[in-house]
């Protein structure tokens, strides 16, 4: 799968999002400690780490689902905040979330989730709305299933439905939490596939948390990755790099998929 | 700690033991005291689920009966083995260790090593993991439950002023209202109770009629059932027994609804859309309840003073026309509105306490399941307090209520 060609002239260009000394936790248990990386526009990030690391409470942070003890996550030059805290209702419309479950609103059809950003940011008419939803629906594969309830729905075509819902508005940003968790190997290409065609078309940037590393090194331009030991980033570059030439033993073990600690004659030495 | 595979074979003495019964779970054990301090035993046939705790318990036995002497046990002729066995070895390794006494194994068969490969020994520590755990002392208990009532009563507090804050946005704002539909609120909460709260208002007036005639007969009094009927039901049991009807009907269902939107990331979603939880979800229930309890309130009001009067008429004598006359003699407008201003507070605190359960479901689907039933129990308890806060406050009012 060919990835597509990102502008990577981060030098001058500022960068879409820059997260600063980020220290978060819950309680008195710290997650993550100064945390800093940016992301630039039009790039497909993907933070991936072993399980624990901290990957989705860095993701609840940069949407501000979680209020970070020290440090901060700017977007387009403006702090993210919960709404609660003041954050803007602007900079939350540039956002497009999936959530690893989906979040559908269960008791909307899949239309009436698509439509919901839409009846609630614009003033377009019911028939605008009706032809923006049908479009986003068969950018992910879904006409048809415009009159079904969530719960009428596979788990795949839930997360496309999520997807159409967190595109509604043709947000700057797409934040993806596990997409293809769950999912089969084919739905998982299609939905790699139909990210790729957004930043293509659309130029949004993305930043996923992952760890397939089939989608990782199908559609990623950049990986930063987390441990739980470090409380921070350990490796950051493009997936291919670190692949092969990373002397981290811990980024060779998730790169080659082998155990921790196992020897495996794919390691490159 | 590994097992040793040492290929040893010491002549045995045979006394084994014969299983009766079933064919498929025959073991056999069998001893032999080495000539130094060595014991040996030999284990063969199958050992499996069904037979695993009586091999076990005879291995304890010949073990604790021998406790000067190191045990090296012979797989050799074991047919079959699984976890059960597994489970076995660890507790012989745990008897010898306690006795200080060596444990080794001998001639095990590759198939059983892989089992074994997973275990490592020293680290394998199930004694109690089946109990529940273990609670904090009684100090530590209160002082966190002292912590628990001061956070729940912030809380409640927290939530009552974001809602009127939302509330207050949103009414001042009609323009950029986003709410969930309303209609279907009202619906939900107030037209679809109209069955339940007017059979139940009939019946409470019914039963109230019932149990005063018979009083009242006594002293030739019959016609002040009217009285009794018309004022109980007005003042206190139409807006009580509507406000309890829906808290059961619409307070645990917020509860319920939002509960389960809290696990399935909903509200998150919410959230990050840039949609505050609160104006979206609980400013429309709060509107929609506190406008459906007065409706409701009335038509229970109506149908329990009906219900008396059927009983009047039926047991005392009383004609329809008499019944509503004397009611209309001591009822005044002051009592329904009384009976109203209850109702419409007995509504915002059934939303309000119902949308705050649901926004507490933390975990699972138990979660859900306790927050409905609080929700449900904190409503009857904060309603009967309202209720009689009311009662004293109408009692010392100033005349304008008392008309």
């Amino acid at each position: 799968m060919e990835r597509s060609a990102s502008s990577t002239d981060g030098g001058s260009v500022a960068p879409i999002i820059s997260v600063r000394n980020l220290t978060v936790g819950y309680g008195d248990e710290i997650i993550l400690r100064e945390v800093s990386f940016d992301v630039h526009q039009g790039e497909v990030l993907a933070v991936l780490g072993r399980s624990g690391c901290g990957k989705s409470t860095l993701f609840k942070a940069m949407i501000g689902l979680v209020e970070p003890k020290q440090g901060e996550v700017m977007i387009d030059g403006e702090r993210v905040r919960s709404l609660a805290d003041g954050g803007s209702e602007g900079l939350l419309r540039n956002i497009g979330v999936l959530f690893q479950s989906g979040a559908l609103f269960s008791s909307m059809t899949v239309a009436e989730n698509v439509a919901f950003p839409l009846q609630q940011y614009t003033t377009l008419a019911e028939r605008n709305i009706e032809q923006v939803v049908a479009l986003k629906l068969s950018h992910v594969g879904l006409t048809g299933c415009a009159k079904y309830l969530p719960s009428e729905l596979s788990g795949g075509m839930q997360k496309r439905a999520a997807l159409a819902r967190a595109m509604a508005l043709d947000p700057k940003l797409l934040f993806f939490d596990e997409p293809s968790a769950g999912l089969d190997p084919v739905t998982s290409a299609e939905l790699d596939m139909t990210i790729l065609k957004i930043t293509a078309t659309l130029g949004t940037t993305i930043v996923m948390v992952t760890h397939e590393l089939a989608s990782i090194f199908g559609i990623a331009n950049r990986v930063i990755m987390l441990d739980a030991k470090e409380k921070g980033i350990i490796a950051q570059g493009k997936p291919e790099e670190l692949k092969t030439s990373s002397d981290d033993l811990r980024v060779k073990e998730f790169f080659n998929r082998t155990a921790a600690g196992e020897k495996s004659e794919s390691l490159p030495e | 700690m590994r097992w040793d595979t040492a290929h040893e074979n010491l002549p045995k003495a045979q006394f084994s033991e014969e299983h009766d019964g079933k064919i498929d779970s025959t073991y056999s054990i069998s001893i032999e005291k080495g000539a130094f301090d060595d014991l040996h035993i030999s284990l063969s046939g199958k050992i499996s689920m069904d037979t695993a705790e009586l091999v076990r318990e005879e291995l304890v036995k010949i073990i604790e009966a021998e406790p000067l002497r190191n045990v090296v046990l012979d797989l050799a002729r074991v047919e079959y083995f699984d976890s059960s066995g597994t489970a076995i070895l660890v507790e012989m390794f745990q008897v010898c260790a306690r006795l200080n006494n060596k444990l080794k194994l001998d001639n095990v068969p590759a198939r059983i090593q892989g089992l074994l490969d997973f275990v490592d020994f020293k680290e394998f520590d199930s004694a109690g993991i089946l109990q529940p755990r273990s609670q904090p002392s009684l100090l530590i208990q209160l002082g966190e439950g002292a912590l628990n009532v001061y956070t729940t009563g912030r809380d409640i507090l927290a939530f009552i002023g974001g809602a009127v804050e939302a509330l207050i946005k949103d009414l001042s704002h009609p323009g950029k209202l986003r709410w969930d539909g309303l209609s279907k609120l009202v619906e939900k909460s107030g037209t679809d109770a109209v069955p339940i709260v007017t059979i139940l208002s009939f019946l409470m007036g019914a039963i109230l009629a019932f149990q005063a005639a018979i009083q009242l007969r006594k002293f030739g009094a019959n016609i002040f059932v009217a009285d009794l009927v018309g004022l109980s039901i007005v003042l206190e049991m139409g807006p009580l027994l509507t406000g309890l009807i829906v808290s059961g009907r619409s307070g645990a269902a917020f509860a319920a609804h939002i509960g389960t939107m809290q696990l399935n990331e909903e509200v998150d979603a919410l959230r990050v859309m840039g949609i505050d939880p609160m104006r979206y979800l609980v400013s429309p229930r709060i509107i929609a309840v506190a406008f459906s309890v007065p409706c409701l309130t009335l038509i229970g009001d109506l149908a329990g003073i009906i219900g008396g009067c059927v009983v009047a008429v039926l047991s005392l004598d009383i004609t329809p026309t008499g019944y509503f006359n004397q009611l209309h003699k001591v009822l005044e407008l002051s009592d329904v509105l009384k009976g109203l201003t209850k109702s419409i507070v007995f509504g915002i605190e059934i939303a309000m306490i119902g949308c705050l359960r649901g926004f507490q479901v933390r975990g699972g689907a138990e979660s859900v399941g306790s927050a409905t039933t609080s929700a449900v129990v904190t409503c009857i308890f904060i309603l009967t307090v309202t209720d009689a806060i009311f009662s004293i406050l109408f009692y010392y009012s100033p005349p304008v209520f008392k008309s």
